[in-house]
């Protein structure tokens, strides 16, 4: 071998550049990167990131929080001037003591026990749009089912009134461009005058959802209701406790994370049982339980492919030596097929036993608030479903976003069969 | 309840009310809708086997074994 060959730590294969993300997760890529020793160098822009594929040490860092930190630099792949990071910190960016003290305020919206009260809510609206979805046979699965059952139901959580659903949804759907290269939105849509460097998701969109949210605060201030928007101003009112951005960016993100991610699940879902009858017909003999099913569904969509990190101190990572202030970045797209992790990764099997997936992250602080509600709504969609005998079949191949990040899917053509 | 019981005990300054820990035992955690933290029922005994468990999931690391080396570390090997 070459002298320089065995010195020199050989660059991570692609896995940013947004065009591969047409044809879906490149898993070769983030295949080689685990069979990789150590962490690989992955050139990004004017510098790169520490490419994090194994599902051991995406928990490490996920679960290392004081080192591997959210709050310095950016938690996309890019970087941000500081203003804008300042402009846009939320949940998402932020360390304790502040994301403590953020997420327990809005966390009380999503216990397992409040959850369970929305289940009835879930049921219908899943009822009637499974119902709606068999009368017409062929449909869009994004447009019938995947995109307004979670949008209603977290606006019904929030306190959003019906009749803006449609405006939402729009919006939160410029917002998944905005993590592409696709911008197709005017940079004043919508009235916007902020530079969008320090809007969320470098998008006007994003504007429009802050006077969405703040008309809607100050609606709940004078006539408080049970929802998740009249707690956040309650707390305001109480203790300070939330500033005019932190309400601002949360709001932007529980639109945002409500609509998008378990969209997301419900196709890649729904596409992955019309693929494998088989693995349907498993749940329909009550073989296996919409619970277990739901879990491969999770780890087999996984709807956010990454997120990043920067390391606040000197760290070792997979015998790999890191600088403080080097962008790390852990790929929970990677992490779902770790061989290590799961046997026979790429099969999609409803009746996994032990589903330890990252679909809501690697653990730690920043684990998914919402996890116990996309799993409310994939579970009763998969029951509404057994209850009614349904089948799905492929009619076309799915339109995916062109996203490193999300793991979209603009339309899926099904049959929905009775 | 058998000699391989164990009590588990929640950080409450730690736990982010992830939930994970009434998922897996619900007759032992359950996440308080008032202080929005997972607390323990009764005394808190469970097998070793599925404290661990819950251990290993809570993505947190609220969670560890009463009178445990210290506390048991979530964030694995």
């Amino acid at each position: 071998m070459h002298a320089d060959q065995t010195t020199a730590r050989p660059d991570a294969p692609n896995v940013t550049d947004d065009a591969l993300y047409l044809d879906g997760i490149p898993h070769d890529r983030f295949a080689e990167m685990r069979a990789a020793p150590g962490l690989l160098w992955h050139p990004y822009r004017d510098g790169g990131f520490w490419a994090v594929a194994r599902h051991a040490e995406v928990r490490q860092v996920s679960r290392s929080p004081e080192v591997f930190s959210s709050a310095i630099g950016h938690t996309n792949l890019w970087d941000l001037e500081a203003d804008a990071l300042e402009a846009r910190r939320g949940l998402i960016d932020t360390d304790a003591p502040d994301h403590t003290r953020i997420r327990r305020l809005v966390a009380s919206g999503f216990t397992p026990k409040n959850i369970k009260t929305w289940g009835t809510t879930v049921r219908e609206l899943t009822a009637e749009l499974l119902d709606e979805a068999v009368a017409v046979g062929t449909s869009d699965w994004v447009d019938s089912l995947a995109a307004p059952l979670p949008i209603r139901v977290i606006l019904a959580l929030l306190g959003v009134p019906v009749d803006d659903a449609d405006h939402l949804v729009a919006l939160s759907n410029h917002l998944v461009e905005g993590t592409s290269e696709q911008q197709t939105l005017a940079p004043d849509a919508f009235g916007n005058t902020t530079e969008l460097r320090l809007l969320p998701f470098n998008s006007p969109a994003s504007h429009a959802l802050f006077e969405y949210g703040e008309a809607l605060a100050a609606r709940k201030r004078l006539e408080p209701a049970d929802d998740i928007v009249t707690t956040l101003v309650q707390a305001e009112a109480d203790g300070e406790r939330l500033s005019g951005a932190e309400f601002r960016n949360l709001f932007h993100l529980l639109v945002f994370a409500g609509n998008e991610t378990t969209r997301t699940a419900l196709t890649h879902g729904a596409m992955a049982l019309a693929d494998h009858p088989e693995q349907w017909q498993r749940v329909l003999d009550g073989e296996v339980s919409v619970e277990q099913a739901t879990e491969e569904i999770l780890r087999w969509a996984t709807p956010v492919l990454h997120m990043r990190r920067t390391t606040a101190v000197d760290t070792e990572l997979a015998g790999t030596r890191i600088g403080a202030g080097e962008k790390v970045v852990v790929w929970y797209a990677s992490a779902n097929r770790d061989e290590t992790v799961f046997e026979d990764p790429y099969r999609f099997d409803v009746g996994r036993d032990d589903n330890p997936h990252f679909a809501f992250g690697g653990g730690g602080p920043h684990f998914c608030l919402g996890a116990f509600l996309a799993r409310l709504e994939i579970q009763v969609v998969l029951e509404e479903m057994r209850a009614r005998g349904l089948r799905l079949r492929r009619v076309g191949d799915p339109v995916r976003v062109p996203s490193n990040f999300v793991h979209g899917v603009l339309s899926l053509d099904l049959e929905v069969v009775s | 309840m058998s000699a391989d019981d164990v009590a588990v005990r929640v950080d409450t300054e730690v736990c982010i009310a992830g939930g994970q820990c009434e998922l897996l035992a619900p007759d032992i955690f359950e996440i308080d809708d008032d202080e929005v933290v997972a607390v323990v029922r009764g005394d808190g005994r469970l097998p070793r086997n599925v404290a661990l468990e819950v251990i290993d999931r809570c993505p947190s690391g609220a969670i560890s074994i009463v009178g445990g080396s210290d506390h048991i570390p979530a964030s694995g090997p």
